[in-house]
């Protein structure tokens, strides 16, 4: 059975070991000359900035990724916060993990819980119900972890990641990045001699028997399965399929700083609540000091107007505020949207890894199962996976 | 000459690889002409096929 990977994100390098272990003949085509897309990272100016990731692994060693690394083989050492986070409110530091929502708070969202049976409750209903901290707590959470505010989504939508939270825990580092992640898997991968390309696939034709795949160069190659790791948007183009469900994605900025002094004590998250913008920030370099000389910074906004400049003005406030007094510097200003955005739909809002050709998946972004970033990537290729073994 | 797009997002890959530090970033992409060696790693790296190479005569 031969496999073509369209894509080597994490979607397409994870699909890639899991089958290449599993015995399936499997080939890698990626258009840039980097792997790993928007889950790695570069040096620069001596500190690893990512082409997006906060380096963090949303459940750390505890959930779906790590699980599925382990099985493909991957070695990759995940470094668990402890606290998962804190949150910055009304200038004073306050622990998330121990910090309990006021009874009136958890009665109203027992009976919203009750009501969402009966409607669809969006979150800016249940944070107008809140008390002020777990309502900006709320705002703060979804826009770190989603690049979205709680007027995007709804109750039903996001309830799964808070199950889990509980479950799995809070988030982790991987030892070396996002980049460690990726290069771990590109070890299995090599090591079962399956190659990855530098290729950029223009077209897939269905056959009588398997796919024709159309290269940029001008070669083509036969294959009995597709796993597209381009969105399912992209892929509905390359099929010449006209019709496919637009999906709505997320938009953000990510802020890269170095400062003299620590920021941030621990390895986890601090949720910033009394801000325009900026949603929260980790400090990576408590968790592996090899991530940038010093104290490395990443600050994260959800981008809530069109106008790219403003936003960015507006974060360069809040840092303000938020770093007085702090000796540092801006190292990048990234923003993700359109063809490289946060996700590629809204959180919640993922169409499944199946697609209306059969023997053709879509895995990663955009076909996550229900949790966050990567470790809902990790649950989409899960279930690929489980698909392409019953097919057969 | 190095060429920005309407395609630029601003995720700024180009200038993380480019080799004569000669691109700022904030919201889109910006070349400092009197750096920019013309070695088109910026090209290839964009993950959104927004920066173009033209060529200029002279
Ligand atoms: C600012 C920001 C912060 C984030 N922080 C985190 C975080 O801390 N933790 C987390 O879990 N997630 C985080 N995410 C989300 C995470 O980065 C993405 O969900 C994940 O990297 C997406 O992986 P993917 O495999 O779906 O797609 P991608 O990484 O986009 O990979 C797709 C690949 O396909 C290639 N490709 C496209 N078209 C073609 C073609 N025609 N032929 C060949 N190749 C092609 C692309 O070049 C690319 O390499 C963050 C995202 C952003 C933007």
């Amino acid at each position: 059975m031969k496999v073509a990977v369209i894509g080597a994100g994490l979607g397409g390098l994870l699909s890639a070991s899991i089958l290449s272990e599993m015995g399936y003949s499997v080939e890698i085509f990626e258009k840039l000359p980097f792997i790993g897309g928007r889950f790695t990272s570069f040096k620069y100016r001596g500190y690893e900035i990512t082409t997006g990731a906060l380096h963090m692994i949303p459940h750390g060693s505890r959930g779906p990724l790590a699980e599925l690394l382990r099985k493909a083989g991957a070695k990759v050492e995940i470094i668990d916060s402890n606290p998962y986070g804190t949150a910055l409110y009304g200038g004073e530091e306050i622990d998330v993990n121990r910090r309990r929502m006021p009874l009136r708070s958890k009665v109203l969202f027992a009976l919203l819980c009750m009501k969402n049976w009966f409607r669809e409750v969006k979150l800016s209903e249940l944070e107008r119900r809140l008390d002020d901290f777990s309502a900006k707590f709320l705002r703060a959470f979804l826009g770190w972890s989603f690049s979205i505010t709680p007027e995007q989504t709804t109750l039903t939508k996001i309830y799964p990641v808070y199950r889990s939270i509980l479950e799995h825990g809070g988030p982790g580092v991987p030892a070396g990045g996002c980049k460690a992640v990726v290069d771990a898997l590109v070890d299995v991968i090599r090591s079962n001699d399956c190659a990855i390309r530098k290729l950029k696939v223009s077209a897939i034709r269905k056959g009588n028997c398997g796919f024709s795949v159309y290269f940029e160069n001008g070669d083509t190659e036969k294959f009995d399965i597709i796993i597209s790791n381009i969105g399912h948007e992209e892929t509905a183009k390359l099929m010449g399929i006209k019709k496919y469900v637009k999906l709505e994605p997320s938009r953000g900025i990510k802020y890269s700083i170095s400062v003299r002094q620590p920021f941030i004590e621990h390895t986890g998250v601090l949720f910033t609540l009394n801000t325009r913008r900026i949603s929260g920030m980790n400090q990576v370099t408590n968790a592996d000091p090899n991530l940038g000389k010093g104290n490395f910074l990443m600050a994260h906004q959800p981008m809530l107007t069109s106008n790219v400049k403003f936003e960015i003005s507006e974060g360069l406030k809040d840092l303000k505020e938020l770093l007085k007094g702090y000796d540092y510097e801006i190292l990048a200003i990234q923003s993700f949207s359109d063809g490289w955005p946060v996700n590629r739909a809204i959180a919640g809002s993922d169409s499944g890894c199946k697609t209306p050709v059969s023997g053709v998946y879509v895995v990663g972004d955009g076909a996550k199962g229900s949790d966050i970033e990567v470790d809902g990537i990790a649950l989409g290729v899960k279930d690929t996976v489980e698909y392409i073994r019953k097919s057969l | 000459m190095i060429v920005i797009t309407e395609s630029c997002v601003g995720c700024a890959t180009c200038m993380l690889v480019c080799p004569a530090d000669a691109i700022r970033v904030e919201g889109k992409a910006e070349i400092n002409y009197e750096l920019c060696k013309n070695c088109k790693k910026c090209v290839l790296y964009c993950p959104l096929e927004a920066i173009n190479f033209v060529e200029t005569a002279g």
